[in-house]
């Protein structure tokens, strides 16, 4: 059995407000397997963006340690967690994820100038990308010409320019409407069945938790519940 | 980097304007400059082989022509060049047939020893030259001068002196019989010149009295010992003396002007300051509105010291292309295109390279200033703090 892509042991992030101490994260353990497909959920305030932000390396726990793509993300320094981000993990956040004013093409190709590629390799990773998430015609509208489904599109194109082996979406669909959401899911499932991405979506929408393969519910800061769900629609495995 | 300039034109006109303040304040900058120049190009043109003898208490008072024998006796002096400053206007009747007054400097001079000790005016043409000598009512003026108001050799031309008259209070009339030009860019072009036995003829009053003997010395280094034997000599006489290297003379002039500097660099300042005030804050501004995409750049693995460059080398663009066109423009119309604002005040205009690279030196620093703090705090931002904040 291969190692698992993420391993958390007893990761525990604390803040102080106030005086108070809050605890986003309390002490938590957790595998995920590579290719696998987890819904993250549970109320407001539970966690959930924090423990992404963990897994990403956007943020580091204050104890308990993990590793990520067989990387113990405590031993990078700040750059090296930078470059090893750019390499293995994407984002895709609930809106605004595009910069203004550069258009759809130059969006997706912003991760890709990080590596060392040509021009000419660039230009064809990011048209595939974008031919994937079927938005080939629109390479040159800018975020403001585009609609809210099309731009979380384009952040999934940017998410795969790099072939990442992690994306991790934090609410994609929180902006859409049932339609444009809908697309966006089909996308996701498509990249992990086909493309075998690892996918963490943080979600409060239950339909949309019903694409992935496993269930994880987040309360103050622990796991309450972990579910496999049958892998609902167009039948699969 | 194209990241940047796409950076830039996210909000095209306030970019522009902003590059356009900082182009004003360095164009201000560069003008003021050019102004302090021409004020002190008079010291900087002088030259360390001449002495000018005036009197002790002020310019205002005459000394009298007799002492040019003393002075030419006096060991080491090679010449001693009498000059009287003529004050004249000229008023030529322009297209419209309109009456215009113009004014520019005049001098009643011992021609040859003049020119003879002064090098720089040259005239090219030796029939000019020639001419200019046999003529006792001939002139000889510097080419700026005579392009700005239209004046050619063998023109008649009539000045008004506000201090010499003629008996019958007769105009004086001269024979531009030579134009002179110079090969020192810092030489004044724009004097005229002519026969100090002419006007001493020709004067009702004040007759064998004159302004200063310009002196030439054959050690510039013996300046001090010259200068002291000659004031001796007309120690308690009538007309005592005092003789002055020909850059401390000048220097006289620039002092009068001190007060009027040192107001213009101070306004100029306030100006100046003001304006790259404003443009920094704009600036500013400007980053901290993309505390967003900084967070997204950062959650893509750009790196914070990537951040910092991103965020300095925009407002580093902004000020380059201030100093670009505001330096650029004053370059071009002080230095290429030679205007002139003031060309009967001022006989030499350009814009000295110390102006260029003070401007420089003031839009790195804007570029800078107005780019450090946004780019630090960009650099230390925390991802995660950028994308919650929306
Ligand atoms: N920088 C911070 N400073 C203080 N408290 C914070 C900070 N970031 C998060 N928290 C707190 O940590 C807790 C968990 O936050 P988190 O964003 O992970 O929740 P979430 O599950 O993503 O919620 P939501 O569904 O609303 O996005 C919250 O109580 C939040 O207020
Ligand atoms: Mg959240």
């Amino acid at each position: 059995m291969p190692e698992p892509i993420i391993q958390l042991r007893d990761c525990t992030k604390v803040y102080h407000k106030g005086g108070e101490r809050i605890l986003p994260l309390d002490r938590l353990s957790l595998d995920i397997e590579e290719g696998d497909f987890v819904a993250l959920m549970g109320p407001s305030g539970s966690g959930k963006t924090t423990l992404l932000n963990l897994i990403g390396g956007l943020d580091s726990p204050d104890e308990g340690g993990l590793i990520v793509c067989g990387q113990n993300l405590a031993e990078l320094s700040p750059r090296g967690l930078a470059r090893w981000r750019s390499r293995h993990v994407a984002y895709v956040f609930q809106s605004f994820n595009l910069l203004p004013v550069l258009t759809a093409f130059q969006n997706v190709e912003l991760p890709l100038t990080l590596m060392p590629l040509s021009k000419a390799e660039r230009r064809r990773h990011v048209e595939t990308a974008l031919r994937i998430v079927g938005l080939g015609a629109r390479m040159h509208h800018r975020p403001d010409e585009l609609s809210g489904g099309q731009e979380q599109r384009v952040a999934i194109a940017r998410a795969l320019a790099c072939d990442p082996r992690l994306l991790l979406a934090d609410e994609p669909t929180g902006d859409l409407d049932a339609q444009s959401a809908q697309e966006v899911m089909d996308l996701l499932t498509a990249l992990n069945r086909e493309h075998g991405k690892t996918i963490i979506v943080v979600t409060h929408d239950p339909k949309v938790a019903q694409c992935a393969r496993r269930q994880l519910h987040l309360e103050k800061g622990v796991l309450a519940r972990d579910t496999a769900s049958e892998p609902a629609r167009r039948g699969g495995a | 980097m194209r990241l940047l300039l796409s950076a830039l034109l996210r909000k095209p006109l306030r970019t522009l304007l902003t590059v356009v303040s900082i182009a004003l304040a360095l164009f201000l900058y560069c003008f003021l400059e050019s102004v302090l120049y021409a004020f002190n190009v008079g010291v900087s043109m002088s030259s360390a082989s001449r002495l000018v003898v005036q009197h002790k208490e002020s310019l205002a008072f005459q000394i009298p022509i007799s002492y040019r024998s003393s002075i030419r006796q006096c060991e080491g002096v090679s010449a001693a060049v009498p000059m009287v400053w003529f004050g004249g206007l000229y008023k030529p009747k322009d297209a419209t047939g309109e009456v215009r007054e113009e004014f520019f400097a005049q001098f009643a001079v011992e021609m040859q020893e003049y020119l003879s000790i002064v090098p720089e005016v040259v005239v090219r043409d030796r029939e000019q030259l020639r001419a200019l000598l046999a003529d006792q009512a001939g002139c000889v003026v510097g080419d700026k001068t005579a392009e700005r108001l239209n004046i050619r050799v063998g023109d008649r031309i009539v000045l008004r002196s506000q201090i010499w008259n003629q008996p019958g209070n007769k105009p004086w009339a001269f024979n531009v019989r030579a134009i002179y030009t110079s090969d020192s860019p810092s030489f004044d072009r724009t004097m005229m010149l002519f026969h100090y036995k002419y006007f001493d003829e020709g004067r009702e009053f004040g007759k064998g009295m004159i302004g200063i003997f310009l002196m030439s010395i054959q050690n510039p280094d013996r300046f001090q010992e010259i200068a002291t034997a000659i004031d001796r000599r007309f120690e308690n006489s009538p007309f005592e003396t005092k003789t002055v290297t020909e850059k401390a003379f000048n220097m006289q002039f620039v002092q009068m002007m001190g007060n009027l500097q040192l107001l213009l660099r101070s306004i100029g300042s306030a100006i100046v300051l003001t304006m790259l005030l404003v443009a920094a804050n704009t600036m500013m501004m400007s980053a901290r509105d993309k505390t967003r995409e900084m967070g997204i750049l950062k959650s893509i693995g750009f790196t914070d010291a990537y951040v910092f460059r991103l965020l300095i080398g925009e407002s580093l663009v902004v000020a380059a292309l201030g100093y670009a066109l505001g330096a650029g423009l004053a370059y071009g119309l002080f230095n290429l295109a030679e205007v002139n604002p003031k060309p009967d005040f001022f006989p030499i205009f350009t814009m000295p390279r110390e102006a260029l690279l003070g401007a420089l030196g003031i839009a790195a620093l804007t570029g800078v200033l107005s780019g450090i703090v946004p780019a630090l705090a960009g650099m230390r931002l925390k991802a995660t703090e950028a994308l919650r904040s929306v």
